[in-house]
């Protein structure tokens, strides 16, 4: 017979492996659900014609989602290069330079950052960036700038922590050598820590790539290909909530918004993968 | 005065208001091994973080005093630290090898203070490596990580880091503490011979080492600096009372022994058995010395021994091959 903690041992092992089960059968439901009703558009159009083509005229039955496509990565990159050196110059600052009583104010405040509701920095966005205040205008620049100032405490309270995990040891090592700080911090603090910055990058970007509103809000949603950052921008994000629910009498309308968010998956999918295997790279030579 | 390297004058510490160094004086000699002992938390780390100005990095430490290394105040803010900690080079307690491989390492300070050419520093690294007793281990995988070393390759490896950048004082902060009994042999075997070009300070709870190492002894007490001198003197005619008994208290306690087994030839792990069993038939408090000379047996042996509860009184090297470890039986 079995004891009853040995059953308890037995079922909360099981329920465990449903859970962890349940979250992975959930990305794999969600992307067939949407290849299904993206189906029908694959069907009529060529892959080309669908990912290579510029030409956005649902009426004429024509679905080119090049120009979102490259709207997303536009936003994403640029806001990713405005983003990473902020965040981990501003990390590297509170842990390793600021005195404690800055230290006890700036991560408070970056952690206010981070839960601001992403619409508050659409409206922001709109009116200190797009219209008003600086007026860059509607564009890939404007986007790009709030979705930075969104990202920012996401990879920088990342960041912090993984600074904070270099052992005081070899920080003192490095600089009993007579190292400054900053090359301390260069060559130890960074150096050790990039596996744990590369995984900060990743959680960035992800949050990035999936962000709609603050950037349908500011970018212009032109279906055009952007070619400079002042350019008006329509990523799949701005795609899918703008017109999903909306025009639908047009035939493959929604199919083709459903194939934008099935792309927009994958699209995630392959940077997080690229990510993972940079990472193990990465740690593969510091281990 | 061409004797004395490091002169501290008046030096004062505390940290948020605790007082961790009360008005030290002390002269320390040029080419020679000074030994800071005493117990815990009597602010042995604290004078050597002060020495090359590591202290500056512990928030709400405030310091008072000056200490000279020829003719500069190292306290002083005109001064340049980081010149200031490359002539006073350091070993830390726990081996902190850099992120980066074994060349890497021993290059990072020549480095830093701008040696460029390739053929210079791989002479550099070469003879370090040498001097650290590490280079015919590692020279075929000097581009390998660091981290892959064992502990106590990573502290020689440490040890020719500091060498590296070719400092005038060592100052080592109980560098063996973290090593097992061959390692920390093989340090102190270093130490002895790096004492003909370089000063040294050690810090170190073990009052053996410090008689095997010292010049020169500075016993510290609760900040306070109670007694220095020449080894000889302090270790057999301490002038105070505190120093008699501190000695006393972690030497002279040590028991005879009461049974002695032999177990060279033994290979592991017959010689755990023949240890217990050894032990098995003891009181408590008495004491075994076992003779071992099975390589992993110096190690293992006594941490199979503390596992089991006893207290290890001591591993000790007789000769080339053997050694003795001392068990005293517990419950």
């Amino acid at each position: 017979m079995i004891s009853k903690r040995r059953l308890a041992d037995l079922v909360s092992t099981r329920l465990m492996l449903a859970a962890t089960a349940l979250v992975g059968v959930t990305v794999l439901f969600i992307a067939v659900m949407l290849f299904l009703k993206a189906r029908p558009i694959l069907a009529t159009n060529s892959l080309g014609d669908l990912f290579l083509s510029s030409s956005w005229r649902p009426s004429r039955g024509e679905f080119g989602l090049f120009p979102f496509i490259m709207g997303t990565l536009w936003v994403t990159v640029l806001a990713g290069i405005i983003a990473l050196p902020v965040s981990i110059l501003g990390a590297l600052y509170i842990t390793e330079y600021a005195p404690p009583r800055v230290r006890a104010v700036a991560k408070p405040v970056v952690d206010v950052l981070a839960g601001i509701p992403p619409v508050v920095y659409g409206v922001w966005g709109l009116v200190a960036l797009s219209i008003g205040g600086i007026a860059i205008g509607f564009n890939v620049l404007s986007g790009s700038i709030v979705l930075a100032i969104m990202v920012i405490p996401v990879i920088l309270g990342v960041s912090e922590e993984v600074f904070r995990m270099v052992p005081q040891d070899v920080k003192e090592a490095s600089l009993a050598v007579g190292a400054t700080k900053w090359e301390t911090a260069r060559n130890v603090v960074i150096r050790s820590s990039l596996p744990g910055l590369a995984a900060a990058t990743i959680l960035g970007f992800s949050r990035a790539f999936g962000e709609t509103m603050a950037v349908l809000m500011v970018v212009g949603n032109i279906a055009r290909v952007p070619s400079s950052p002042l350019d008006p921008a329509y990523p799949l994000t701005a795609l899918i909530a703008n017109n999903y629910g909306e025009m639908m009498s047009i035939p493959l309308y929604d199919s083709a918004i459903l194939l934008a968010a099935l792309v927009l998956l994958l699209v995630v999918l392959f940077f997080n993968i690229a990510a993972r295997l940079v990472l193990i790279k990465v740690q593969q030579k510091w281990a | 005065m061409n004797d004395i390297c490091l002169r501290i004058h008046g030096l004062n510490v505390s940290y948020d208001g605790h007082t961790a160094l009360k008005n030290i004086y002390l002269d320390i000699p040029h080419r020679q091994i000074t030994a800071i002992i005493g117990p815990s938390g009597c602010g042995k780390t604290t004078l050597l973080r002060s020495i090359n100005r590591l202290i500056d990095l512990t928030d709400g430490a405030k310091i008072r005093g000056e200490i000279w290394l020829d003719g500069h105040n190292v306290m002083s803010d005109r001064e340049d630290v980081t010149s200031i900690r490359k002539r006073i080079g350091l070993i830390s307690q726990k081996p902190s090898p850099l992120p980066m491989s074994i060349y890497d390492n021993v290059a990072y300070g020549p480095r830093i203070h701008g040696m460029r050419d390739r053929k210079e520093l791989d002479k550099t690294v070469r003879s370090c490596l040498e001097t650290a007793g590490l280079w015919t281990e590692v020279k075929d995988r000097l581009q390998s990580p660091a981290t892959r070393l064992s502990v106590g390759q990573q502290q020689r490896l440490c040890l020719a880091r500091s060498l590296a950048v070719r400092p005038e004082v060592l100052l080592c902060d109980e560098p063996t503490s973290a090593l097992d009994p061959v390692s920390s042999q093989n340090i102190e075997n270093r130490l002895i011979e790096l004492k003909k070009d370089y000063t040294i300070v050690i810090v170190t709870h073990n009052i053996h080492q410090a008689m095997r190492l010292a010049d020169y002894v500075v016993h510290l007490y609760l900040g306070e600096l109670v007694e220095h001198g020449p080894a000889s003197e302090v270790f057999q005619r301490p002038k105070q009372d505190r120093t008699r008994a501190y000695i006393n208290g972690t030497v002279l306690t040590k028991p005879r022994t009461d049974v002695e087994i032999n177990l060279k030839g033994k290979v592991c792990p017959l010689n755990f058995v023949f240890a217990k069993a050894a032990l098995e038939n003891l009181e408590i408090g008495q004491v075994l010395k076992v003779i071992v000379d099975y390589p992993t047996a110096i190690t293992e042996v006594p941490r199979a021994m503390e596992y089991d509860g006893h207290k290890v009184l001591g591993v000790k090297q007789l000769n080339e091959t053997d050694w003795e470890v001392i068990i005293q039986k517990r419950e």
